[in-house]
């Protein structure tokens, strides 16, 4: 093979070399129409490329590369301490660059691997894709493991894995098994996910799917979301309705809409649905706001529960000092001591040592000490410690109205 | 590169930042992170990338070894425990907002 050279400074137009072409620093290269190089393009320093290429292989060491151009590399590209611009679409096996990448067209590869930066002007097919530092596309991307140690900023996804170490934005798609980012993780666009797990503050558009999230410290849907287990350290909100299995949330927890789960849900501060809220059991530190609640399981309120139509869950108990309104069904009602609450309906209530209600109903009802209510209407027993309240003379009944919810 | 560890609003890198912008991409190379490239990466020059390695391997949140003639760097499990610590503590820091001097009742 003869190949070419053009030295350094140089200015050269070219059509079809046979053979390598070397390219020394600062060096220019036109194609004559469409250069194609059997063998393989190499560039010391920096080097300009003028047209479409087409060659075996491209390699540049030390400099910054400009292919102004459609670029066809049928084996590898790679750039040693480089920085390489192409300016029409880039094909190629394998794209392994140190500094920074720039495509402003479509780039496909098998792999691209690029150590500082690589950004994007179309679209970017591949099946990994490995940045050190930075990574930015316009269009959509198609791979099966993304990776940036920075950040990343994509448009739609098509992927299997994603993992990005400060913040990753995409415009929606899918990610089918897993999505792991330390910072910030947003989809402005409806996500179908596997996994989502962010140490830091996660937002995703109405309409996503998933399976779990898990979010260190803050999250947001920004409508509707469908999941199966949801744990957030800090604060989490759904702008619309929630449907999912169990929801695990350290602080606060707003749901504009319904929360509908499979599950159980547990919430260290405060709990606040929109409408209705649903699932098989709950536990909350704070306090629980909701039109309505209905758990199959249990209910467990440490402070608050504020209800317009109601609270029911098969055991309901409320902590010491604790308060409601809107009535309390059951199962089981348990009102710890010096808590204020309602009306309340249960096969069996106890109210606590100071509690008091407004009106009982219940099956069997039992008053702790100093325990007061306005009215008692029972069907079985009704028992009473020392210095008990009821303001009306209890009622026993044959049967009761039914129960609320 | 925006924001600490590329990652939130602008505000000055401090050194925990730092410390995490390079195990975040020492993460990346899967136990190969040359330094020329998480100096790349890090957006850091390689001397003081050095030091700033060399420090957290002294703290044992990276470990070094040869491979080619060249140290290669891979975070530890100590040092991926960092990292979730740091993204934690930040997003609290931002819900929290910018804290004043408590008042008084």
């Amino acid at each position: 093979m003869s190949g070419h050279r053009v030295p350094r400074g140089g200015s050269v137009r070219l059509g079809a070399v046979d053979g390598d072409l070397e390219v020394e620093k600062r060096a220019r290269v036109e194609a004559d129409g469409r250069l194609v190089v059997s063998g393989t393009v190499r560039c010391d320093g920096d080097a300009e490329f003028q047209g479409p290429l087409e060659c075996r292989g491209f390699k540049a060491r030390d400099g910054e590369i400009r292919l102004a151009g459609d670029v066809v590399v049928q084996e590898d590209l790679e750039g040693r301490d480089s920085s390489i611009v192409v300016e029409g679409s880039l094909t190629a096996r394998r794209v392994d660059v140190d500094r920074r990448l720039e495509v402003r067209g479509p780039a496909k590869a098998e792999s691209f691997e690029v150590g500082g930066s690589l950004e994007g002007g179309a679209t970017l097919d591949a099946s990994r894709v490995a940045v050190g530092g930075r990574f930015v596309l316009v269009g959509k991307l198609t791979a099966q493991k993304v990776e940036a140690g920075g950040r990343l900023d994509v448009g739609e996804v098509d992927l299997d894995r994603l993992e990005a170490g400060g913040s990753a934005e995409v415009k929606g798609g899918a990610v089918r098994t897993s999505i792991e980012v330390g910072g910030r993780f947003r989809s402005s666009a409806p996500l179908k996910f596997g996994s989502i797990e962010v140490g830091g503050v996660a937002d995703l558009a109405g309409g996503s799917q998933g399976r779990s999230v898990e979010v260190g410290g803050q999250f947001s849907a920004e409508g509707d979301l469908t999941f199966e287990h949801l744990e957030v350290g800090g604060i989490g909100s759904i702008a619309g309705n929630g449907s999912g299995g169990t929801v695990e949330v350290g602080g606060r927890f707003d749901v504009r809409g319904s929360l509908r789960l499979r599950g159980r849900a547990e919430v260290g501060g405060s709990i606040a649905v929109g409408e209705s809220l649903d699932g098989t059991d709950v536990e909350v530190g704070g306090r629980l706001e909701a039109r309505r609640a209905v758990f199959s399981g249990s209910a467990e309120i440490g402070g608050t529960a504020l209800t317009r139509e109601g609270l029911k869950a098969a055991r309901v108990r409320l902590e010491r000092k604790s308060r409601t309104s809107g009535p309390l069904v059951g199962g089981d009602v348990e009102v710890g001591a010096r808590a204020r609450v309602e009306d309340v309906y249960g096969e069996s209530v106890r109210l606590g040592d100071g509690a008091s209600a407004r009106r009982v109903f219940g099956r069997d009802v039992r008053l702790e000490d100093g325990a007061s209510a306005d009215e008692v209407t029972y069907t079985g027993t009704l028992e009473s410690s020392r210095d008990v309240t009821v303001r009306a003379p209890p009622r026993k009944v044959e049967r009761l109205d039914p129960f609320p919810l | 590169m925006a924001g600490p560890a590329n990652g939130g609003p602008s505000r000055r890198r401090e050194a925990t930042d730092l410390y995490a912008t390079v195990l975040e991409v020492v993460k990346r190379y899967h136990g190969a992170a040359r330094i020329t490239r998480v100096s790349y990466g890090a957006g850091m020059p390689v001397d003081r990338l050095r030091n700033l390695l060399e420090r957290l391997g002294a703290l044992g949140l990276v470990r070094s070894e040869e491979f080619d003639g060249r140290p290669v760097y891979e975070i530890t499990p100590r040092g991926q425990e960092f990292l979730d610590t740091y993204w934690k503590m930040r997003a609290y820091v931002e819900i929290l907002g910018p804290a004043g001097p408590p008042g008084r009742r």
